[in-house]
Order: structure tokens, then C-alpha cells, then sequence
């Protein structure tokens, strides 16, 4: 059974840039509709909106993060680490929090920026407002990365 | 270091000094120009918005003009203007650009015009081209187009739908008495439609014309005189006239790329003009003389009187500024007011607020530089900062706010990521392992948060519950200056005393404290003493948090729910664990590119692999980090930070200034 260990770990850091990274391209990607909207009116506002449609873009790299600390956890990523079977386990239950919180906060993040493009059309001297609202969201993608990473970094020092 | 005290000012002078009156506070910037009200009849006020369009107007076309000059002469627009600012203007330019207002907006009007001409005329090109296309299937036609027949013969010149060729369309005409009477010619032929030339005699003529009916045939539409070469040749000609004609406007215009400063200019100056006409709008008159009101710093109000006075013959009140409509200025040093506009995209402090942002300050590049925590990257940002600061002297003063603020934050980083030990994250490391044998690691000053999560964690706590507790500090001054004694002791005294007694006591907890990795031990009395303040503030609060109302029982109620707000205090003290996953995120994400980088192995085309690798991924780690870190920032002062104390809603301070697109025009030089 230890075998499927490193198996198990391998699919929580897939599952987490999985998530985490398809929620992301998806939010970028609707954000970025909306700022080319916003350009073709008014393509001074470029670099205003780009900021926005970046917004939704970070659980993506969360993903990641969390990913490649599993993977050099286990030993895939340089150096050899055995990994048992409740290890990988627990490997995986780490990696949960970052891609499920980070697929849907990227969504729904996505929705706030646009929201928030919608500001920057309209008024661009509340820019700063505009960001914050997206930012918001984005709390709670940290939140996940913080336990993912936290768990990740303490998994070996459990004795089992 | 604080809110500009205002000071409310009158003007009362002479009608026929009103023009050199209100440039001469236009130049100087320092009043902001309230509108009167008008409910006296022997005042009247003017209405300028005539002049005022058309000002606005001259200014439009002016600035098309310069658009459209740009299109023209394929100039890029410049893409670091915002970084080199506004030109001055001398004296002698502005009166010499003055004189030659009307020739310049002839020129502007012109470039105008001439674009319109282009865009009409290319559209008749394309008229026309359209006509020459469908004229191309009747070129063969060698006789006029509306040639009906001779004495004896009848012609029919038209269409027939889809495609024939001649054997198969004569077999049609079987039916006349000879075939030999008829001649019959393909003009030419296409997949949709047939044009085709018929003569015949004209007693056949019915029985032929019967028979092309039947297969559809149209005659040719709005027939003319000409033949349809010659059409074609006139319309080739037209074409090629109108082309012409663009080609000489389209020189025209360029023609006038030298005259761009002056449209600019003159953008400007009509800008100024339909300003100043909107100020006149807002002051009321008599007959002889007019009266203006409005603010203006206390420190720059005896400058405008006495130069005010000295020139002309007015009179100068000024009374202390009071009530909620006082508009707010913020004035700090240097070090401060590069965080001002934060403050100012929440809100302005509102009555009875002080002006937080040297506090602000502090924390901002603190938190910004834990954030972002790498030596390499706050190195980086510092010094691209510094250099904009040095080389653009004449950047836009909201700008250079900006990049000052990113310089403080980008020395803050680096502090972090000297104590932390990040450089480009483990750069150093690995570049001396994969290419030079030998692990070469510069310890942190303090420890790697990598290593030691949960101590990061603690530290990053620590630090929110100061950053809280200097809010709810704020807060406690404010009440001390109205002198609301009574408050600071139910809402900020007990709340110090429930959350600082309740960390207290829980960091007494051994548990919590190994958990925390703290390097201290509170012993179990400490731990007493913080239960019992905890308790006494939250009997304060239940019992004095509900005094607005007068009914016991809902006092009690409203207590019991006021200390419901101690899981917000929680919260927000959570929310400060940010610090720590940013500053993973900046960390790892260099890791993971440093990684990737050095999988080439070592070598020179390794040191290439990484080197490409480096380059693009650090500066994307930097965009990225760059980003996360200042809204996260904002986010940290204008949820948990001012939640604590501040509420805003005061008005900012607008003064009647030059406001130019292109120029700065700073001399005294005075003008209709």
C-alpha cells in the first residue's frame, strides 16, 4: 500500500494548480472581455483595467505554490523523501483547500472585477475603490493558501 | 502634519478689475471659489455659458486638430509623457502664440475640415469603385448605352439571369421566321447573369421581345448617351481627380506638424478662458463692482491680500472657515504625504477627524515591505523609483506621489528581505550550487519564514493587534480633543482592556504559546491579571455599549450584542496572517523559477537556460507581487485599520488654479 502513497500526494498538488488554475484563466479570461470593452471606448484606460483583469489571476499561482511545496515535499522535485501511504493521504487533504476555495474565489473574484472594470469606465479617478472590492475576495483564497501551505510544511514532522 | 486650517474669504473689487482680478488667482492657485447664492435683488449674477461653449469648443477643435495631425504624420504618441510633464511657456511665447490665436485656429479649423474632406471624398472612391465594377460586364458594349435601334431594326440591351452561352440561347428563337434576321451578341457572361446585345427587324421585334421576357431578361438599368468604355475611362479618371485631392490634403495636414505647439497652446488657452468664464458664473455683481467668496489656506491668505491690494483697488475679508461644507487639505512632509492619496480614495477626514496619515505612513511601507519582503526585489523597486525621482524632475505632482510611495515601500522590502533572508528568493544558493560546486547562503538576519511558518504567523498577529490597537488609539485622541471623556472610557478604554487582557491570558495558555513558538512564557498570574482586565472591559461594555437607549432591558441587549463585536477583533486579527501568505507567495514563486532555471544543469548553456529563465520569471514575480502587495495593503488600512477610528466624508480642497493640458504657465502674464 505505501507505494500509492506518493500517488495520492501527486494528485493533491495536480488537483490543487487544477482547480486553481482553470478558476483562474476562466476569471481572467472575463475580466478580460470586459477591459477590452472598456478599451475599445477609451484605450487610455489600458493599463488601468489590465491591473483588474490580473486581479482574478493570483489563485492560479496560489495553485502552483502549493503544488510545487508538495512536490518537493515528496521527493519529485529533488531529493527522496518516502512517503507512506497515510503521509500521501494527508498529502492530498493539504492540497484540497487551495484548489476548491481557489476554483471558486477566482470566479467569483472575477465577477467583482468586472464590476469593478465597470467603475474604471466610468469613473477612473476610483480606481483605487475598484480594486478593493476584488481584493476582498481574494482573502479568502489566502486563507486556503495559508492552510494548504501551513499543513504541506508540517505533514513530515508528524510522527505516524 | 495634519488637515490645512481654512479660512473663508471674501473679495470685494471693482467690475472693471475683474479680468486681472481672477487671473491673478487663477496663477496663484489658493482659492477655491464658492457659488453665491443669489437672493438679493440688487445683485445679479452673469451668465456666461455661451462664451463658455464656445471656449470649450475652440479648445475641442484645437485638440482634434492635433489628433488628427498625429494620425497623419504616423507619429507615436509619446509613450512616457506622464513621466517628463509640462513644458513652461515664457512670457514672450505666450503673447507672441496670444497674437496668433485667430491664425491658429484658422489652421486648426482647416486640419479639421480637411480630415472631413478626406473621409467624404473616400467614400465617394468607394461610390464610384462600386459603379466601375458593375459597369466592367458591359466594356465590350461598343455603342451608346441607350441605343434603341435603326429605322428598320429594334435592339434590346440587357440582362438575362444565370449563365448561356450564344448556340444555346438562338435555339430560343427557332420560332422567327429566319434566324439569319437576328444578330445576337454576348457582351459578356457570368456565373449569375448574361448581358446580351439583340438587334432585330422591327416586325420581329415583338415576337423576339416575348421570347427574352420569358428567360427573364431586364433591360439595362438608367441607360446613358455614352458608351460604357468611355464611362469607365471618365470614372478611372474621377478616381484618380479625388485621389489627388486627398493626396494634397493629406499634405496640407502634414504640412502643419510644425504648428503643433501652437494648437497645443491653444488647447491650453481655451481651456483657461472657459474655466475662468465658469468662475465668473458663481460671483454676483452690481453695477460697479462684484463680490467673490470663497476658502483659502490660512497661510497663503495674507500673500493673496497683500499682492491683491497693492495692485488693485479691492477689499479683502477673511473670517475663520466653520460648519461641515469646509474643504479639506491635507498638508505632510516629504515622507508622509506620498501615502495621502490612500487616504484619499477612502475618504477625507470628516468633522471632528485628524488627519491619520502620518500613522498611515508608518505602517503602509511596514506592511507593503513584509509583503513583498525581498531584499532583491525591494532593491529593484527602490531603485527604479529613485531614478524616475531623479531623472524626470518635472513628473505631475500625483504621480510623483505615487512612485515616492513605491520608493519608501521598495527600502521597506528590502529591510524585510535582509531580515528574512530573500534574495531573487533562493538565487544565491543555487547560482553558487549549479554553477560554481559550492553552497554559498546568506543567512537571515532574523529567521526564514519558509522554515518557520508558524512563527511568521505569530509575528504577523503581533504585528496586526499593534497596527488595531494604534487605530483604537486614534480613536481615543479624537474623543480627547472634543473632550468626550465618557466615550473614551465605554468604547475604547474597554475594549483595550477585553482584547489586550483576552490575548493576555490566552498566550498564558502553554499550549497556545508552543503553538505560536513564542520565545517568551507568560506565567499563569500574568494570565490572571489579563483574565480579569478582560472580563472588567467586557462588563463595560455590556453595561455602557447600549446607553443610547432608555429602556433597561434593551440597554442590556444592545450590550450583549456590542460584545458580539469581539469576533470582529478576531477576524481582523486573522486577516493579518496575509502577511504571511504574500510573503510566501513572493518567496516560493522565486523558488520555483530559480528551479526551473538551473534544470539545464550547469555549463554555459545552462547559465543561457537560466539566465532567459531568470530574467522573465522574477520580473513577473515582481509585477505580480508588486500588485498583491499594495492592494493588500489598502485593504489592511481601509477595512481593519479604519474600522477602529475613522470615518471620513470631508470634502477635498479644489482651488481655482491654471489647469493645462500641455503647458505650465507660470509667469504673471495677463490676458483677455
Amino acid at each position: 500500500m505505501d507505494k500509492y502513497g506518493i500517488v495520492l500526494a501527486l494528485f493533491g498538488a495536480v488537483i490543487s494548480v487544477l482547480l486553481a488554475g482553470i478558476g483562474s484563466a476562466m476569471g481572467v479570461g472575463l475580466c478580460g472581455e470586459a477591459a477590452a470593452g472598456v478599451v475599445t471606448e477609451d484605450p487610455s484606460k489600458f493599463g488601468k483595467v489590465l491591473l483588474l483583469q490580473l486581479l482574478p489571476g493570483t489563485q492560479g499561482i496560489y495553485g502552483l505554490l502549493v503544488a510545487v511545496l508538495t512536490l518537493i515535499q515528496i521527493g519529485i522535485l529533488g531529493g527522496s523523501a518516502e512517503v507512506s501511504f497515510i503521509q500521501g493521504l494527508l498529502y492530498f487533504a493539504a492540497c484540497l483547500p487551495m484548489g476548491v476555495v481557489g476554483y471558486w474565489s477566482a470566479l467569483r473574484q472575477a465577477r467583482a472585477s468586472v464590476a469593478g472594470i465597470g467603475i474604471v469606465a466610468k469613473r477612473p479617478d476610483q480606481m483605487g475603490k475598484a480594486m478593493i472590492f476584488p481584493a476582498m475576495v481574494e482573502t479568502y483564497a489566502l486563507l486556503a493558501l495559508l492552510t494548504s501551505v501551513l499543513a504541506v510544511l508540517n505533514i513530515p514532522k508528524i510522527s505516524l | 502634519m495634519s488637515i490645512a486650517s481654512m479660512q473663508k474669504i471674501s473679495i470685494y473689487a471693482l467690475r472693471k478689475d475683474r479680468k486681472p482680478i481672477l487671473e491673478t488667482m487663477q496663477r496663484l492657485g489658493v482659492v477655491e471659489i464658492s457659488d453665491l447664492d443669489l437672493n438679493n435683488e440688487s445683485f445679479e449674477k452673469i451668465d456666461t455659458e455661451n462664451s463658455k461653449q464656445t471656449f470649450a469648443k475652440n479648445a475641442k477643435v484645437a485638440n482634434d486638430a492635433i489628433e488628427i495631425i498625429d494620425m497623419y504624420t504616423q507619429r507615436k504618441k509619446e509613450s512616457l509623457l506622464f513621466l517628463k510633464g509640462r513644458k513652461s511657456i515664457s512670457k514672450d511665447n505666450y503673447y507672441t502664440f496670444v497674437n496668433e490665436t485667430q491664425e491658429i485656429m484658422r489652421v486648426a479649423y482647416s486640419v479639421v475640415n480637411s480630415s472631413e474632406d478626406i473621409f467624404e471624398e473616400k467614400s465617394e472612391i468607394t461610390r464610384l469603385t462600386l459603379k466601375k465594377e458593375a459597369l466592367k460586364s458591359w466594356v465590350n458594349l461598343d455603342i451608346s448605352e441607350n441605343f434603341k435601334g435603326t429605322k428598320t431594326t429594334n435592339a434590346f440591351i440587357g440582362t438575362l439571369p444565370g449563365e448561356h452561352t450564344l448556340d444555346e440561347l438562338l435555339k430560343k428563337f427557332s420560332n422567327l421566321s429566319d434566324v439569319e434576321n437576328i444578330i445576337f451578341e454576348i457582351i459578356s457572361s457570368a456565373s449569375d447573369q448574361t448581358c446580351v446585345f439583340v438587334l432585330c427587324k422591327k416586325e420581329d421585334s415583338d415576337v423576339v421581345e416575348e421570347t427574352l421576357k420569358n428567360m427573364g431578361f431586364a433591360f439595362l438599368a438608367q441607360p446613358t448617351k455614352s458608351i460604357p468604355k468611355d464611362k469607365i475611362d471618365r470614372i478611372t479618371e474621377q478616381v484618380k481627380e479625388i485621389e489627388k485631392k486627398i493626396k494634397q490634403k493629406k499634405e496640407l495636414i502634414k504640412s502643419y506638424v510644425g504648428i503643433k505647439n501652437a494648437l497645443k497652446f491653444i488647447v491650453d488657452y481655451y481651456s483657461l478662458r472657459s474655466q475662468k468664464y465658469d468662475i465668473v458664473s458663481k460671483l454676483i455683481h452690481t453695477k460697479n463692482v462684484f463680490m467673490l467668496t470663497g476658502y483659502i489656506k490660512e497661510k497663503d491668505s495674507k500673500k493673496l491680500e497683500s499682492i491683491l491690494t497693492s495692485k488693485f483697488d479691492v477689499a479683502v475679508e477673511l473670517l475663520e472657515a466653520k460648519g461641515d461644507d469646509v474643504p479639506i487639505s491635507l498638508e505632510n512632509n516629504g515622507f508622509v504625504s506620498p501615502v495621502e492619496p490612500v487616504l484619499e480614495s477612502y475618504s477625507l477626514p470628516g468633522k471632528n477627524e485628524i488627519d491619520p496619515s502620518p500613522i498611515i505612513a508608518i505602517f503602509y511601507y511596514i506592511l507593503f515591505g513584509i509583503m513583498l519582503s525581498d531584499a532583491a526585489y525591494g532593491a529593484i523597486t527602490t531603485i527604479v523609483c529613485g531614478l524616475i525621482l531623479l531623472k524626470f524632475k518635472n513628473i505631475e505632482s500625483g504621480f510623483k506621489k505615487a512612485v515616492k510611495m513605491f520608493l519608501f515601500c521598495g527600502i521597506s522590502t528590502t529591510f524585510w528581505g535582509i531580515m528574512f533572508g530573500s534574495y531573487f528568493g533562493d538565487a544565491i544558493e543555487v547560482i553558487s550550487e549549479t554553477f560554481f560546486g559550492t553552497k554559498i547562503v546568506i543567512p537571515a538576519l532574523w529567521f526564514v519564514p519558509l522554515n518557520e511558518p508558524m512563527r511568521m504567523l505569530a509575528f504577523s498577529f503581533g504585528i496586526g493587534i499593534i497596527h488595531l490597537f494604534t487605530g483604537l488609539f486614534l480613536k481615543l485622541y479624537q474623543l480627547l480633543k472634543i473632550k468626550n471623556y465618557k466615550d473614551v472610557v465605554f468604547d475604547v478604554i474597554s475594549w483595550y482592556l477585553l482584547v489586550g487582557g483576552a490575548i493576555i491570558y490566552l498566550l498564558s495558555i502553554p499550549t497556545m504559546s508552543e503553538l505560536l513558538t513564542l520565545n517568551f512564557k507568560l506565567s499563569s498570574s500574568v494570565g490572571k491579571i489579563g483574565a480579569v482586565c478582560a472580563l472588567i472591559g467586557a462588563a463595560i461594555i455590556i453595561f455602557t455599549a447600549g446607553r443610547g437607549s432608555k429602556n433597561p432591558f434593551k440597554r442590556l441587549l444592545k450590550g450583549l450584542y456590542s460584545l458580539y463585536g469581539i469576533t470582529g477583533y478576531l477576524s481582523d486579527i486573522f486577516s493579518y496572517s496575509r502577511l504571511l501568505a504574500l510573503g510566501l507567495a513572493t518567496g516560493v514563486i522565486a523558488q520555483v523559477f530559480n528551479k526551473m532555471g538551473c534544470m539545464a544543469g550547469g555549463g554555459v548553456l545552462g547559465a543561457i537556460v537560466f539566465t532567459i529563465v531568470f530574467l522573465i520569471g522574477h520580473t513577473m514575480n515582481i509585477g505580480i507581487n508588486l500588485l498583491g502587495a499594495y492592494v493588500h495593503t489598502n485593504r489592511l488600512h481601509f477595512v481593519e485599520f479604519f474600522s477602529k477610528f475613522y470615518e471620513g466624508g470631508g470634502r477635498k480642497f479644489s482651488p481655482f488654479f491654471v489647469n493645462t493640458k500641455y503647458y505650465k504657465i507660470t509667469e504673471d502674464v495677463v490676458d483677455g
